[in-house]
Parts: C-alpha cells; sequence; structure tokens
C-alpha cells in the first residue's frame, strides 16, 4: 500500500463536484421539516389494527377466566338473591333503602367490543346520491359486564353483532 | 453557498450517526452530498440525474431511521435506485435518441479540479474500470471502509480491497510518462 500513500493524497486533493444548491431545496421539501410534516399515511394503519385486536382479546381472555374463577361464588349469591336487579346506584340512597338492597345492586364494570373481522365491500351509490360511499362490514363481539360491589358477584352479556358502515369517498 | 471540506473519520462517524438520529439532516446531507452524487455518477450520466438518485436515496435512508451501523446501507440505497434510474433511463433514452440524434452529449465533469495535473488524473480515474471506479470513489472520497464497501456492493471485503488495489495500480500505469 506505500506504494500507492503519495497517489492516494493526490487523489484525496481532487474535490467532487458541489451539488447543486436546488438539491438542498427538494430534499428538504421532499424531507419536510420535521417528521410530522412528512406525507400522511393511510388512515388504515394496519399494524395498530393488528396489536389493537390482540390486546382486545387478551382483555377478552382475562375476562372470562376472572368469570370462570368467581362461578362458584357466582352461584350462592344467585342462591341468596335468585333475581338480581342492574338499578342504578341513586334511587336506592333516596329511597334510604342502600343497606337493604344492596345485595341486589349491580353497576356497569365494562364494556368490550372485538372487531375480529372488517370487510371492505367497495364502493356503492345510495339511492338518490351522486356522492359514492364505500362499504366496510364489521364484525364483532360485544361483552357488557355488571358487578355487584357488596357480594362481588358480576354478570356478563356476550354477544356477536355485525357493523355495515358506509363513508362517503371524496375527492374522486 | 455551501463549501465542502474533508471530514475526519471521527467526524464522518459524527455526521453519519446525526444523520442515524434525525438530528440536524441539514449539516449531515451537506457533508455527505459530494461524494454520495460522486458515487451515483458512476451509473448515471447527467449530474441532475444523480441529483435525483442521491435525493430519493437520502429521504428514504433518513425517513426510515438507520444508525451508524448502517452507514453502508445508505450507499447501497443509492446503488439500487441508480440501477432502477438506470432501467428507466434505457427506455426514455431510446425516445430521446430519436429526437436529439444529431445533438451533441453533454458530459459534466464529476470533479473541480484546479490544474492540469489534477484535470489528468480525474480523466483517469473517469477511464477506470467500473467495478474498480465504484471502490475507488467509496474508499477515497466517501472515506468508507473495505468492510462497508463490501456490504455496500455486495461483494467480499477481499474483492473490494482487491480492486482498489487494482484501481490504484491501473491509475498510476496510466499517469506514467509515456
Amino acid at each position: 500500500m506505500n506504494d500507492f500513500s503519495e497517489l492516494e493524497n493526490e487523489l484525496k486533493k481532487l474535490r467532487p463536484a458541489q451539488p447543486s444548491p436546488v438539491l438542498f431545496e427538494r430534499v428538504e421539501e421532499a424531507m419536510g421539516v420535521s417528521p410530522a410534516r412528512q406525507p400522511k399515511r393511510s388512515p388504515y394503519n394496519w399494524l395498530s389494527l393488528g396489536l389493537g385486536l390482540a390486546a382486545a382479546a387478551v382483555l377478552f381472555l382475562f375476562a372470562t377466566i376472572n368469570m370462570e374463577r368467581t362461578q362458584e361464588r357466582w352461584e350462592k349469591i344467585a342462591q341468596i338473591s335468585p333475581a338480581p336487579e342492574t338499578s342504578s346506584v341513586l334511587p336506592e340512597r333516596r329511597n334510604g333503602s342502600g343497606g337493604s338492597t344492596s345485595l341486589n345492586r349491580f353497576i356497569p364494570t365494562g364494556a368490550t367490543q372485538v372487531v375480529y373481522n372488517t370487510r371492505d365491500e367497495g364502493l356503492q351509490f345510495a339511492l338518490g346520491s351522486e356522492q359514492p360511499l364505500r362499504r366496510l362490514r364489521y364484525q364483532t363481539h360485544q361483552t357488557w359486564q355488571w358487578r355487584n360491589p357488596t357480594t362481588g358477584a358480576s354478570l356478563r352479556v356476550s354477544y356477536p353483532s355485525e357493523e355495515v358502515v358506509l363513508i362517503p369517498v371524496s375527492g374522486q | 453557498m455551501r463549501t465542502w471540506q474533508r471530514l475526519g473519520y471521527k467526524d464522518r462517524e459524527k455526521v453519519m450517526d446525526n444523520v442515524g438520529t434525525h438530528e440536524n439532516w441539514k449539516s449531515c446531507f451537506s457533508e455527505v452530498a459530494p461524494g454520495l452524487l460522486l458515487f451515483a455518477r458512476q451509473w448515471v450520466q447527467s449530474a441532475a440525474d444523480a441529483e435525483d438518485v442521491v435525493q430519493e436515496a437520502f429521504v428514504k435512508f433518513w425517513r426510515r431511521n438507520h444508525n451508524i451501523e448502517n452507514r453502508a446501507l445508505l450507499y447501497a440505497a443509492v446503488r439500487s435506485i441508480a440501477f432502477d434510474f438506470i432501467r428507466r433511463d434505457k427506455r426514455r433514452a431510446r425516445r430521446e435518441a430519436i429526437v436529439f440524434a444529431d445533438a451533441e452529449p453533454a458530459i459534466e465533469p464529476q470533479f473541480e479540479w484546479q490544474d492540469e495535473t489534477q484535470s489528468t488524473l480525474a480523466a483517469a480515474v473517469g477511464s477506470l474500470p467500473h467495478d474498480q471506479r465504484e471502490v475507488l470513489v467509496l474508499k477515497i472520497w466517501n472515506e468508507l471502509t473495505f468492510n462497508e464497501i463490501a456490504s455496500a456492493l455486495g461483494i467480499s471485503q477481499n474483492t473490494a480491497a482487491s480492486r482498489y488495489r487494482y484501481a490504484l495500480a491501473n491509475l498510476k500505469k496510466s499517469l506514467q510518462p509515456q
């Protein structure tokens, strides 16, 4: 390599041609001043949607396990209170009979909606409308939960549901 | 007016580190742009086309937030985008050849030389075989290590080093008085 050191030094003195000043402006424009100014991404962030669904599924499983653990307790309470009511806290207080009815008092503790399938059914035109609409079908599983704070009993209702959403498409 | 100055290796690491961390990309770009352009000019004829290639590569690199460990990736991106450009350009060239059949092609210099010696040296670099020239450009004017050159070009480190030596040997030979 020593044979070439002089040549390497000569080469290093040679300066590459300068980029045009316009290039900096073009790169700046392409890049944006900050990442926030970068081109807007698609509103459908599939990764986030996937993670959200996974998180919802985990929560759902956790709630299911919790329910199984309290099943025995629930059966015992059901014997004491065969017809549980879902009356709210406020009316009971007004009646002044909170102590006696607290066993029957269930308060909402959670609601979960797990979207497990989304289908884009394409564009369509509503009757009498010239604006196209995108038809999206969501298949979900909804779960509602109530809990009796006194007895610890909980009530859960789950059911599948399907929702069709029409989104106006603009700029076509 | 921006001026180009040679960076020491450590300075260069800092510059590339800044590129990776999204900090002050303008100063990063002003430092690396001449070398990147020279590298892109190994495939595309005009300076304007080389700037297109460098712009696309740098913006992609910056947005993906690569760090110093992926420095070779920036040069690999320039190379890859230049290849894509050549493919597109071939089709364009065929169309333009019909229109500009009699026009003289404009060859823009890749270097800024100050005297006759440097002009001769630049011409000698330009006449090197392509595979040797791209290694020389990455080593001398972009200051990449042989490991990084190997990674950027998809060749082995030994091949990169031997191409570099061949390039220097060929240059020395061509610069010797006849």
